[in-house]
């Protein structure tokens, strides 16, 4: 029976062109853009993406924070990782979107340039954040190697770590 | 062992209940020692935490029920006369039963307390029968390990006051005996219930009215309800009735003691606390739903005026919000408490004062039954602890003193509750010496709490304010009770964190009077919602006192402090930008208004530019990620959607102190105007406001030809987000009247509150042609009106007029 069933599965898998052998040897992520660099995060801590609307300042937070806004209901705070990452503001455009994560119970909006793509890379394709920033304080996870591109993996419980 | 938990906490949460009951009986009791009803009512309380612990194996505290029980049943059938030093023995029993049942709550084991030195002492209040009571004591510990076994002790002990000496009687007799005992209840209990259904009366309503004829003085019957109960499953013989007894029984026990005041016992459902949170918290998402819906039904009764299906929307929405209100009462009832629940414990608080500071004081509560939301029943107990131990500490005079003065020589502390509009009131009278005003203000000098030219400003309020200061203290010395500056501290910190006041009266020689005001509930309040440039903040009502508009140069400095006159006092005065960082984009007009703030005795003006309203507001917290900010009690969801600020208001009092005042006359610092040389035609550059996308073409075709660069918005909203981003500085702006979301008339009159924008042309272009039309134009700003439809020439020579356009770069 659990034969039967791995090969219906094996042959979805090559049916969809992605015969990667094991589900578990595979991370699967999305990615987006700040500023030039292209950054993912694992999509099972993406809460939701939205398109930007209003938002509520809160006072006395470093400027990355830019507020508040009303997610169906919750009051969730909303970071700029443009100005997080020390990249000057930009005004919000047609790509612009806010990026909710989840973790464990903390959760917020992000916002962000541009949306990439979902992408699924080998667990062996990502290597170690560089030496150099490593450690318990960086944000990287690690770095994902595809064909023509480097990804930045960010740790997302990190991201909603306060910092200040 | 879900099971045991399950019962566990039934049992304690039912202990609980007794036990707090407990306390005030028992002091009242003191008072009227003959009190059989009263007497019986402590007795049954003992015996049930007895039996159920017994039968959870809490072995220790059964030992110490067990004894307890001993002297209260010699003292119900009159063998003993409660004294006061009995009464103390009872009452240090009384804790350390609540101590184990603590143990017990928190570890779910009753070990590591001992008992043994208070068994020994309700012993000796035992006394003369010592031969008896030996017996039991030994075999209490040894036979409680089973309770199957247990419970024949049980009620060996518990009808040993009895007029038939059971001790002497073997062990077949004995069966015998509980038999025949057994039998004779149940048939009264039969002869009872059949009574009763053939009144018509429903079963259980039986077990409820029971108690009211038991504890009158028929000895015979009333030692029985209680021990019956755990027997009934160990007796041998009576086969099918016994169940109806024992469970009748036992709810006896359990109904009794909390029933003894009130006539009636109220049917009730035990809820989880968590489940009332939950649907505390729908509830709030229902009255957000519900602000939201009033609000649209506002938009649309704008847009559609005089339409038809208006009045029955109408209708929808005022039923839905009147039901909501309801339900959130009904809902907010569900979690109320009566006060009484605090109340309880301070009898014997008084009671063991007075005996340790040798006073004379006695306790007058009103009022018990008020009731008031769970978490701030919670609240409230300690600061009334403190305050009550204040004024038995330092309001109230020895007895010789008070003879002395003319006064009666038993003080009086008057504790009461009411309700008031949307608050409670907790009264605390005593008739004690009153506060010293120059007193407080030389103690408080000598603290350096606070400096002379302060103590000199300072009005008789105010000064009696200083007592709720951190390392005050009016006791000469640091007694037992209180004088270590710590209590009244507390009371400050907890009753401002429920948004309460405090409100002190006293008068030298003639007593204290302490009112604290407290909100219902806190979860959904109601708010002040105010304005400052662009944002909104809200304000919770309960501590807004007043509102005045005032012009600009009512305002004083006074040290670099804003003050202003509020008729005889003089209100320090801080703006709100100032509090949160608010940018100064907007015109400040000539007039502001100010919100004067009340909490506990403190007074603080918050200088706020519009006022927008009252709203109901459900308290939303802003999360783990951005607590603990400065200023900010959480957040609420306004009926737009938006999220708006609630003002945590005593942060604000202390923020205020540090807050240099900014000056208000002045505008703004970038009120510069937009004139940026203009050296080609593009650099010109003209917004087109308009929702129809074919009126956005003819007028870029008529501009296009000029070279100046458009820029394009479907609605006064896009149009004034676009402004306010800053990409493009605006030289004018074409704009049409009839739009979704904000008309032409709106969004004029927004652009006109920006400094920078003051000198901005508008140009309505509209097919709306009548006069009035017109008059709307200009009072919201708009310096031409170009009529629907006009021709591209015209258009272009409108908008080259207002911008002053080079004739140079015509080509």
């Amino acid at each position: 029976m659990s034969d039967k069933l791995k090969q219906i599965i094996n042959k979805q898998g090559e049916q969809h062109g992605v015969s990667l052998d094991q589900s578990d040897d595979i991370v699967q992520l999305v990615g987006f853009i700040i500023g030039e660099e292209e950054y993912a995060v694992p999509i099972l801590a993406i809460q939701e993406i939205v398109k930007p609307f209003t938002w509520t300042r809160v006072p006395q937070v470093p400027k990355y924070i830019l507020g508040v806004f009303n997610l169906r209901g919750s009051v969730i705070p909303l970071i700029d990782l443009r100005q997080k990452f020390g990249l000057g503001a930009k005004n919000h455009n047609e790509e612009t979107r806010f990026f909710v994560m989840r973790h464990e119970d903390d959760v917020a909006g992000f916002v962000i340039d541009r949306l990439t793509a979902a992408i699924r890379i080998k667990k062996s394709d990502i290597g170690p954040a560089p030496d150099t920033i490593s450690g318990d304080d960086t944000l990287i996870d690690g770095v994902g190697k595809q064909e023509d591109r480097i990804i930045t993996i960010l740790k997302v419980g990190k991201l909603l770590e306060r910092d200040f | 062992m879900d099971e045991f938990q399950e019962i566990l906490q039934d049992f304690l949460v039912e202990s609980f209940e007794l036990v707090e009951q407990l306390d005030s009986d028992l002091v009242e009791l003191e008072s009227t020692p003959e009190d059989l009803e009263l007497l019986n009512g402590i007795f049954r309380v003992a015996h049930t935490v007895k039996g159920a612990s017994s039968f959870l194996n809490f072995d220790v505290l059964t030992h110490l029920t067990h004894h307890m029980e001993d002297v209260l049943n010699k003292a119900r059938h009159g063998e003993l006369v409660i004294t006061p030093d009995i009464m103390d023995v009872i009452l240090e029993s009384v804790d350390l039963m609540k101590r184990l049942l603590e143990t017990i709550r928190d570890t779910s084991a009753d070990a590591g307390i001992d008992v043994n030195a208070c068994v020994v002492r309700l012993d000796k209040c035992v006394g003369g029968d010592g031969n008896v009571e030996v017996v039991s004591v030994e075999a209490a510990p040894e036979e409680e390990a089973p309770p199957v076994e247990e419970t024949p002790v049980e009620e060996e002990t518990a009808d040993e006051a009895d007029d038939i000496d059971y001790d002497n009687m073997d062990a077949d007799e004995l069966e015998a005996e509980i038999e025949r005992l057994l039998q004779e209840r149940q048939n009264e209990d039969k002869a009872k219930r059949e009574a009763k259904i053939a009144a018509g009366e429903k079963v259980v309503s039986i077990e409820a009215d029971e108690p009211a004829p038991e504890p009158t003085p028929e000895p015979e019957p009333t030692p029985e309800p209680a021990p019956v109960s755990t027997p009934a499953p160990v007796t041998p013989p009576p086969p099918p009735p016994p169940a109806a007894p024992r469970a009748e029984s036992n709810d006896d026990a359990k109904a009794a003691a909390p029933a003894k005041k009130a006539a009636a016992v109220e049917q009730t459902i035990r809820v989880d606390v968590k489940r009332l949170d939950h649907l505390m918290n729908l509830i709030g998402e229902l009255v957000l739903a519900k602000n939201r819906l009033i609000k649209i039904n506002d938009d649309v009764e704008e847009r559609y005026e005089g339409e038809e299906f208006l009045e029955e929307l109408n209708q929808v929405v005022s039923i839905v919000s009147l039901v909501t209100t309801d339900l959130q009462i009904a809902v907010m009832k569900t979690r109320m408490l009566p006060i009484g629940k605090v109340f309880n414990k301070f009898p014997r608080m008084i009671r063991d004062l007075t005996r340790e500071l040798n006073k004379k004081i006695e306790l007058e509560i009103s009022g018990e039954d008020t009731e008031l939301d769970k978490s701030i029943v919670e609240e409230v107990g300690d600061p009334l602890v403190h305050i009550i131990r204040n004024s038995c500490d330092h309001g109230i005079e020895t007895p010789e003193e008070r003879l002395t003065k003319d006064k009666p020589e038993t003080g009086v502390i008057k504790l009461k509750a009411y309700n008031e509009g949307n608050q409670i009131v907790i009264q605390i009278d005593d008739d004690g010496k009153g506060l010293d005003v120059g007193m407080l203000k030389s103690k408080s000098l000598e603290k350096g709490i606070i400096t002379e030219k302060e103590a000199d400003m300072m009005s008789d309020k105010e000064a009696f304010g200083l007592i709720f200061k951190p390392g005050f203290s009016t006791a000469a010395q640091v007694t037992n009770v209180s004088g270590r500056g710590v209590g009244m501290d507390v009371v400050k910190t907890n009753i401002e964190k429920l948004n309460g006041i405090i409100d002190i009266d006293s008068e030298l020689g003639i007593g204290t009077s302490m009112k604290l005001k407290i909100p219902l509930t806190l979860a959904i309040i109601q708010a002040l919602l105010v304005g400052v440039q662009e944002e909104h903040y809200a304000i919770p009502l309960a501590s807004v006192l007043e509102t005045v508009r005032i012009s600009k140069d009512e305002i004083y400095t006074v040290e670099g402090r804003n003050v202003m006159r509020l008729r005889d006092d003089v209100l320090s005065l801080v703006h709100i930008g100032d509090i949160f960082e608010v940018e100064r984009i907007l015109d400040s007009s000539e007039h502001a208004y100010v919100v004067v703030l009340g909490l506990g005795t403190q007074k603080l003006g918050l200088i706020v530019d519009t006022l927008v309203g009252q709203e109901e507001i459900v308290i939303k917290s802003l999360g783990e990620y951005l607590k603990g900010i400065e200023g900010v009690a959480g957040a609420t969801i306004r009926g737009d959607g938006g999220v708006t600020l609630i003002v945590d208001v005593v942060a604000l009092m202390d923020i205020a102190k540090n807050v240099k005042a900014t000056a208000l006359v002045e505008g703004g610092s970038g009120a510069g105007q937009i004139s940026n040389e203009k050296t080609k035609a593009s650099d010109y550059t003209v917004m087109i406001v308009d929702d129809s996308k074919t009126d956005r073409v003819i007028m870029r075709k008529a501009l296009e030809p000029l070279g100046v660069t458009l820029v394009e918005a479907s609605d006064g909203q896009e149009a004034l987000n676009t402004l306010k981003q800053g990409d493009h500085n605006f030289d004018a702006m074409l704009i049409d009247i009839e739009m979704p979301r904000m008309d032409g008339y709106s969004l004029a009159t927004e652009i006109k509150k920006y400094n920078r924008y003051k000198n901005l042309p508008l140009i309505a272009v509209t097919s709306r042609t009548g006069k009035s039309d017109r008059m709307r134009g200009v009072e919201s700003g708009m310096v031409e009106y170009i009529t629907k439809p006009y021709s591209a020439d015209y258009l272009s020579s409108v908008v080259q007029r207002n911008v002053n356009f080079k004739s140079e770069f015509l080509s």
